[in-house]
């Protein structure tokens, strides 16, 4: 199927909205409007699936991660041709007369139209930024035009939790990094308040003196099936602790729950100055944290879509610490496959 | 042997911060409790303080640990700023406050702040760690940092560090801050001495380093080949609001512009350190300051004014005048209001004047840098029709955090007509997430060790040298105050001396 829109359509579009915007908001306020750019953020979504979801992430990251936003959003039953419209997202910072505008670009269509998007979004991409592609469907992501589009990118960013297969995603993603790429993943980023916690129970001196010597590690999870999450807690754990000189018992447990992440992690260690760490994630946004026999709440905000993909967002490099867990993940996953 | 902590990833976490006792002198007082608690508690809410931190509030009000933390409770609600409270984290936060009644001067204070802390160690496992935080009088600095000497709270026995903070002002002329400074060191060494200046916490001040020299353009620029002359401002709307007496005694010239406008002058105009380490930028800073001119005093009455606002009617009320504020000498001769013109002698800086103002009961407040370039060479387009307006660098330090660039442009339609257009980057909608307060970011510096942003007695002992021969003047002039009207920018004596160099102070 050929393209039916023309990038130099949807660029001259552009630029007549800044043109009315800045009339418009002349005349209204006359302080005009600030465009606000720094990076591409091309966003592949499932039609209908989550419309007003994207748009109030979208709108949320740009104040902090202002972007030339292109959302592509694709059919599976729709033999519709691709079109595209222009807006913009405005805001006006508190007290202040003056927006800020930044530049969304929509591209709908057939799914089986994927293979003539890159031609598309290449001309779209803003100049000498990065461009972050985060794919929101599992399915698109197996087409096997999605590699084009995603050879666009910097950095891709996905939520593996939404794959049926975690060996073979986390083999994917391996790959990807593998070949030079940079990859985020929400399983992963879920993990960061968890990570941020035992790093720093262990920042105490007398905790760190024991942390060789942990032996047992215990993570529990809301879900028959170990979620990615899981494995990526259970590698990292493993891989950090093996710098200290400890080789502990990992064991993985369901308990009731709902949800892609962590459920509970407790951290062992015996003999004659024992340690027993443990966090729990309580109901809202409290987590309940055992250390040593003292008891403690810390807030565990809850992983908004919005969250997750601001802390990806401000990694536009390489994460060395991820890209050093996601093989050994992919090691403990196809153990717990067997 | 401890391994080291192998859960970083400081990629994805917040800066790591070890386990400490934060000791406060003057825990009941108004510091405490509008910016230190809430600073703390804020630190906490976002689980950038270890779970095992505590504070021992330490003041005259006999009061029980429950009491204090009551009391400590309602100033962070009262105070916290753009956060929200959250009962949970509050309680966890409050387990780690204590208190301890007693009088800075009395020695007994001391014995029973050594045995407090011994019991804070054990139960919190603050690993040695000690921040002692002078938010007391400064008449009473050195009696505590001399009680805390006494009973070997100072120095560590094995693991861990001691540190101090002492607030502003680090004296009054430069023979009392030398005082002080070796008063200070009989007990800690200077590397321990953390001198805080707000100023150098707000966000923007930092952004100066990063815009200085992480930008490759702008540094070719910074030099008196192209800039024409800095003005720095520190305007306040309000009066002296019941500190009438506190600020008789201080004034502008030692209150602002001795402290924290010169160090953002220092920030402005020092050279590119070499490494961003603690004392390499301090190092350029202090040189900076070194570097000011010492005026003469013939030279003082014409690069230095000093005001006082008089009453006015504001918006239809009526507002005193500094002479009716309550605790002021009817005849003072205190300035709300001081503008300085120095000069840096170094080759980067020789012949630009930096003009640096600082007022009470000015129009609005507002606190500044501008960074005026010269003309271009050849004015071509100075024909009917077209504004003339120098390019301007601004450095908005507050409300409004941000950096704006003002140039020309040409006016769309017929014709070559000019007029001055704004490029603006604002620190509040650009970064959507909360800037951490001033304090946030000291405090969380100085238990991690990091001086940068503090003040360095050879900084201190500079800034004193470059104002005090203004203070010497001023102290044997008889001025005819009051000499501006509240809600004006100032006296005209102050327009005079920019314009006796061609220049006008901006009204931002």
């Amino acid at each position: 199927m050929a393209a039916t829109i023309h990038p130099d359509k949807i660029l001259r579009e552009m630029s007549d909205l800044w043109v009315s915007l800045s009339k418009d908001s002349s005349a209204e306020t006359a302080a005009g409007v600030l465009r606000a750019c720094s990076m591409t953020l091309i966003v592949v979504a499932e039609e209908g699936a989550d419309t007003m979801q994207i748009g109030e992430t979208l709108a949320a990251l740009m104040t902090e991660h202002p972007s030339r936003a292109i959302v592509i959003r694709l059919d599976p039953s729709s033999d519709r041709p691709l079109g595209a419209r222009v807006f913009a997202q405005c805001w006006r910072p508190f007290g202040q007369r003056r927006q800020i505008c930044c530049e969304q670009i929509e591209i709908t269509g057939p799914e089986a139209a994927l293979a003539d998007v890159p031609a598309v979004v290449l001309p779209l991409v803003a100049a000498d930024l990065p461009v972050i592609l985060w794919c929101r469907s599992a399915r698109v992501f197996a087409v096997p035009a999605f590699t084009q589009l995603a050879a666009l990118a910097h950095k891709l960013v996905l939520d593996s939790a939404h794959f049926k297969d975690s060996v073979d995603i986390l083999e994917r993603m391996a790959g990807a990094l593998q070949h030079g790429g940079q990859v985020g993943d929400f399983s992963w980023t879920r993990l960061t308040r968890w990570r941020e916690w035992i790093s720093q129970t262990f920042e105490n001196r007398a905790y760190l003196a024991r942390l060789p010597r942990i032996s047992h590690i215990r993570i529990t999870h809301p879900q028959n099936a170990v979620p990615i999450s899981a494995w990526y807690l259970g590698a990292w754990l493993t891989e950090r602790l093996a710098k200290v000189g400890s080789k502990p018992q990992i064991s993985l447990a369901p308990v009731s729950g709902t949800g892609f992440g962590i459920c509970g992690l407790e951290l062992r260690a015996e003999g004659a100055s024992p340690l027993a760490v443990s966090m729990t994630a309580g109901p809202g946004t409290i987590a309940e944290i055992r250390v040593d026999g003292v008891t403690s709440c810390t807030a565990l905000p809850e992983s908004t879509d919005y969250l997750l993909m601001r802390e990806e967002l401000s990694i536009t490099g390489h994460d060395p610490v991820f890209e050093a867990v996601l093989p050994a993940a992919l090691a403990l996953a196809k153990q717990g496959a067997r | 042997m401890i391994p080291e902590n192998p859960f970083q990833d400081p990629l994805r976490f917040e800066r790591r911060l070890p386990e400490c006792a934060v000791v406060i002198f003057g825990a009941n007082g108004d510091l405490t409790k509008r910016k230190l608690l809430p600073a703390l508690y804020r630190l906490a809410y976002e689980r950038r303080l270890p779970e095992g931190c505590a504070l021992l509030g330490i003041s005259r009000t006999p009061m029980s640990d429950d009491q204090f933390r009551a009391k400590m409770r309602e100033a962070v609600s009262e105070f916290l700023e753009e956060s929200p409270f959250d009962e949970n984290v509050w309680n966890t936060f409050a387990q780690g406050l204590f208190y301890l009644a007693g009088d800075v001067n009395n020695p007994e204070v001391y014995r029973n702040l050594a045995s407090r802390l011994s019991e804070i160690e054990n139960t919190r496992h603050t690993g040695g760690n000690v921040l002692f935080y002078l938010s007391t009088q400064p008449s009473q600095y050195q009696a505590a940092a001399k009680g805390i000497g006494q009973v070997g709270l100072a120095k560590v026995n094995g693991a861990g560090w001691r540190r101090l903070v002492v607030e502003k002002p680090f004296g009054h002329d430069l023979e009392s801050a030398q005082v002080l400074s070796q008063k200070l060191h009989e007990v800690f060494d200077e590397t321990e001495v953390y001198r805080i200046d707000h100023y150098l916490g707000k966000e923007t001040v930092q952004n100066i380093l990063a815009f200085r020299f992480g930008n490759g353009i702008f540094e070719p620029l910074w030099n008196r080949r192209y800039v024409n002359h800095v003005q720095i401002t520190a305007a306040e709307s309000i009066g002296v609001e019941g500190r009438g007496a506190y600020y008789q005694e201080a004034g502008a010239l030692r209150d602002m512009i001795q402290n924290h406008l010169l160090q953002v002058m220092a920030t402005i105009a020092m050279e590119p350190s070499a490494t961003f380490r603690p004392d390499s930028v301090r190092d350029e800073r202090a040189k900076l300051l070194r570097s000011i001119r010492t005026l003469k005093p013939d030279e003082v009455l014409q690069n230095a004014v000093s005001g006082q606002y008089g009453p006015a009617r504001i918006g239809g009320e009526r507002v005193p005048g500094f002479r009716e504020e309550e605790g002021t000498d009817p005849d003072t001769q205190t300035d709300t209001y001081a503008a300085v013109t120095f000069f840096v002698e170094n080759w980067r800086w020789a012949g630009v004047p930096f003009y640096l103002r600082s007022g009470k009961r000015l129009p609005k407040r507002v606190s500044e840098i501008a960074i005026q370039f010269n003309d271009a060479p050849l004015a071509i387009f100075n024909g009917a029709g077209s504004d003339t307006a120098p390019n301007l660098l601004i450095v908005r330090i507050q409300p409004e955090e941000g950096i704006s660039l003002k140039f020309l442009s040409k006016r769309p339609g017929s014709g070559m007509h000019l007029r001055p257009v704004s490029m603006d980057f604002n620190y509040g909608s650009s970064f959507g997430v909360r800037s951490p307060s001033a304090y946030e970011t000291l405090l969380l510096d100085a238990i991690s060790g990091d001086a940068t942003l503090y003040t360095r007695q050879d900084m201190v002992e500079a800034s004193w040298a470059a104002v005090e021969p203004i203070l010497e003047v001023w102290k044997n002039t008889k001025f005819d105050f009051p000499n501006y009207a509240a809600g004006t920018w100032g006296p005209k004596a102050a327009d005079d001396m920019l314009a006796r160099r061609g220049h006008a102070w901006r009204k931002p």
